[in-house]
């Protein structure tokens, strides 16, 4: 699997308590391109990322991956696919108080047995240090290879999970929210690398984000959601105003509803 | 919750702790009376704390035997034999207690929620682990409950006296301990890597090992160095029963009235144990940043 699209028919995800946050959803994003999801909290932006990994399964409806629908996987197959899909939060989901390196290697642990990632994280041979030391200097961190990820800034340690996720050697990338948390010029400039690593690697990019500025200028194509449905699938250039306008034209209750 | 008339909650509570210690004290026929001394024991306390302020530098008995090394020498011995004893018990201990402590966590079971099909070895897993973590609970609290003193005095009848026998009579309660510790260290160590690497394929196993216990590491090593402390002093009091340790020879000089011994040795302790917490707290500062 070189690169993997993704293909989603009539998928609703209804969690515990009845509430729906997916209704009967249709997407196919092609092997290769990359998709911006936008859309006002609690829309359903983060439930939909879930499903593309198969760390949720919809309620009805199907999710194929690279053509493979995840319901039918048995749990060794799918494990090989959740390895080749690099998943990329904010900064939380590093161990801190590891190495860089350590924690960008730890993005292989899908593909090795237990002993294999003993050896790899304990002793790891210079080809991977090597390795891992290139992916740090394409996203710009290099020098950061034997640094504590704890004394890294917000911003470094971000790239620190682009790279566990790139040396992941992955089929696509899957981005929930990955720059809420830092300033607007650090933020461009993570997407922007995003959607670079992809174009340059051929790789499927799924990220969601609120910055709807940020979408339309560094993503092709934009997915606007809303209570749970697709409200909008289009080039990022054929979008108005009034689509957005649709998009964030909170009801109250809506204003009040926390995102899932 | 609200309010519950002139006393309340926290008002009860502390009634009932205060009835509770009457109730012990009377139970008990606890006297301040007892605590004035007799005769004799007055005239022992006074002998011995009139010593405090001038422990021997050398022995007190009159005929000290040929070819016996000098008093401060023999402190130091002691004092040696009481770190081995305790490096030995605690490193026996933290062995066990990694391995107990993981089974009596709950953290590595979790599988997601979206695991695909459940397979067999899902499905065995699934249902021994509970088992597992009920009887490694149920182990671990087994050897907590019993202080090292009585697994001393278990182990001494059945296996005699070795160096063996006194460093399993401490590490067992230890290692009953640490397990508890570390168990609940890593059931509280935040999730969000485990979850990362359990999203990117990872197996239970691994995302234990590299998601979890690397975030619990450092507050087990700190608590280790702890349990290394205390375990000091268990070994020193394992003396009494004749093992070489600073408790031993206490013990001794105490029996033979020379108190200048005892404050000899009872000092060297109190400077072992100073000296470990300095050093552990260096140690425990570099851990726990």
């Amino acid at each position: 699997m070189i690169t993997a699209g993704f293909q989603l028919a009539g998928v609703c995800v209804v969690f515990g308590g009845g509430v729906a946050a997916l209704r009967d959803v249709d997407l196919a994003v092609e092997p290769g391109e990359a998709v911006g999801l936008v859309g006002p909290s609690g829309a359903g932006k983060t439930t939909l990322l879930r499903l593309l990994n198969g760390t949720l399964r919809p309620t009805a409806g199907s999710v194929a991956v690279g053509g493979a629908d995840l319901a039918a996987l048995p749990p060794r197959d799918l494990r090989a696919l959740r390895s080749r899909i690099g998943v990329i939060h904010q900064d939380l989901d590093l161990v801190p108080n590891l190495r860089v390196v350590k924690n960008v290697l730890a993005g292989r642990l899908g593909r090795l047995s237990l002993l294999g990632s003993l050896r790899l994280l304990l002793l790891p041979p210079r080809r991977e240090v090597r390795r891992v030391y290139e992916i740090l200097e394409r996203v710009g961190i290099a020098d950061k290879l034997y640094e504590r990820t704890d004394r890294l800034s917000g911003g470094q340690r971000q790239r620190v999970a682009i790279a566990r996720a790139l040396y992941q050697d992955p089929a696509a990338l899957v981005a929930d929210e990955p720059v809420s948390s830092v300033d607007p010029a650090r933020a461009r400039y993570t997407v922007a690398l995003l959607a670079e690593l992809c174009r340059e690697r051929r790789l499927t990019l799924c990220v969601s984000l609120h910055s709807l500025d940020l979408a339309r200028e560094l993503l092709p194509r934009l997915v606007g959601m809303r209570r749970g449905r697709v409200l909008f699938d289009r080039p990022a250039g054929e979008l108005g105003d009034a689509d957005f306008h649709a998009l964030y034209d909170l009801e109250p209750d809506e204003v009040l509803a926390h995102g899932c | 919750m609200a309010a519950e008339g002139p006393v309340g909650l926290r008002g009860w509570t502390l009634l009932g702790i205060l009835a509770a210690g009457l109730w012990a004290a009377w139970a008990l026929r606890l006297d301040p009376a007892g605590l004035v001394p007799g005769q004799g024991g007055l005239a022992v306390a006074r002998e011995l704390f009139a010593r405090a302020a001038s422990p021997a530098l050398a022995y007190e008995a009159e005929v000290v035997p040929e070819g016996i090394v000098p008093l401060w020498l023999r402190a130091l011995q002691a004092s040696r034999t009481t770190v081995v004893f305790a490096a030995a018990a605690v490193s026996l201990s933290a062995a066990c207690g990694l391995l107990l402590g993981f089974l009596a966590s709950t953290a590595w079971w979790a599988d997601d929620p979206a695991g695909g099909r459940a397979g067999l070895s899902k499905r065995i897993r699934r249902a021994a682990a509970p088992l597992l973590y009920g009887a490694t609970r149920t182990l671990v609290a087994l050897m907590r409950s019993v202080h090292e003193l009585l697994w001393a005095v278990l182990f001494l009848a059945a296996l005699g006296r070795s160096n063996l026998t006194a460093v399993i009579a401490i590490a067992i309660p230890y290692a009953g301990t640490l397990a508890k510790v570390f168990s609940e260290l890593i059931d509280e160590a935040p999730r969000e890597a485990a979850a990362a690497l359990r999203a990117a394929g990872a197996g239970p196993l691994q995302v234990f090992l590299f998601g979890l216990l690397p975030r619990a590491l450092p507050d087990m090593s700190a608590y280790a160095l702890y349990r290394f402390e205390c375990a000091l002093r268990s070994s020193a009091i394992l003396g009494f029963f004749g093992y070489p340790t600073l408790g031993y020879y206490i013990a001794a000089s105490f029996e033979n009235l020379h108190y200048g011994e005892v404050w000899t040795y009872l000092y060297t302790l109190v400077a072992l144990v100073a000296l470990v917490d300095l050093w552990s707290g260096v140690l425990r500062r570099r851990f726990v940043r």
